[in-house]
């Protein structure tokens, strides 16, 4: 799953892993919007996590279609 | 009592109530906006971000402790709603920081992002902030 965070909360992109592999149409389009949502954000300065429960959260620069979830967080400055 | 002078009252109490309808607004926004569909699908992706514990030293003590994972004595103190990070080292507070997203976000978005951020990308986040020393 993809999560972007924004004023809406957050959007997601959501796919079946299995599915993916199986070569079913709709998944692997749901990982290729993903994919390019992903490229969007990191575009414009978001930096994307890897989060899975029981393991670090890390930072990856790459989409990772086989990552349980990533949560993107918007651009940071100082306040 | 006549038709017209029971217009008459409908209407003025339909001014009063548009009146003060923004007043009532303004009072009730804030526990409206605790329902909004961006707070909750925010609190969703808190509470499957934070541990069973973490979550609820959020809601009891309205703050995060974030260890930091290269300093061992350091913890980030991330508050509920906006705010400064208070850096805690040793059990006394060293630093506030200051760090905000670009975009304005549900508060409960905001403390994901502090917490992802320290765990995975702590020098960075550190780079970015406005650091205000305290001093006793």
């Amino acid at each position: 799953m993809l999560r972007v965070m924004s004023r809406r909360g957050d959007d997601r992109v959501t796919w079946d892993e299995q599915k993916v592999q199986a070569g079913d149409p709709e998944a692997t389009a749901a990982v290729r919007e993903a994919e390019r949502i992903f490229a969007q954000e990191r575009a414009k300065g978001a930096t994307a996590f890897r989060v899975e429960p029981g393991k670090p959260t890390q930072r990856i620069e790459q989409f990772d279609p086989t990552a349980e979830q990533i949560v993107m967080v918007p651009r940071v400055v100082g306040g | 009592m006549s038709f017209i002078t029971q217009v008459l009252t409908a209407l003025g109490w339909i001014v009063v109530a548009l009146a003060i309808s923004p007043m009532v607004w303004l009072i009730l926004q804030p526990y409206f906006k605790g329902w909004s569909r961006a707070e909750r699908r925010a609190a969703d992706l808190l509470r499957d971000t934070l541990t069973p514990e973490q979550f609820r030293q959020l809601v009891w003590r309205g703050y995060l402790e974030v260890p930091s994972p290269t300093e061992p004595q350091r913890v980030y103190r991330v508050p509920r709603t906006k705010g400064y990070i208070q850096v805690i080292e040793n059990g006394r507070a060293v630093m506030r920081l200051c760090v905000q997203p670009v975009e304005c976000l549900p508060d409960a978005d905001v403390v994901v992002l502090h917490k992802l951020m320290i765990e995975a990308n702590e020098e960075g986040y550190l780079q970015k902030a406005n650091k205000y020393v305290c001093i006793d």
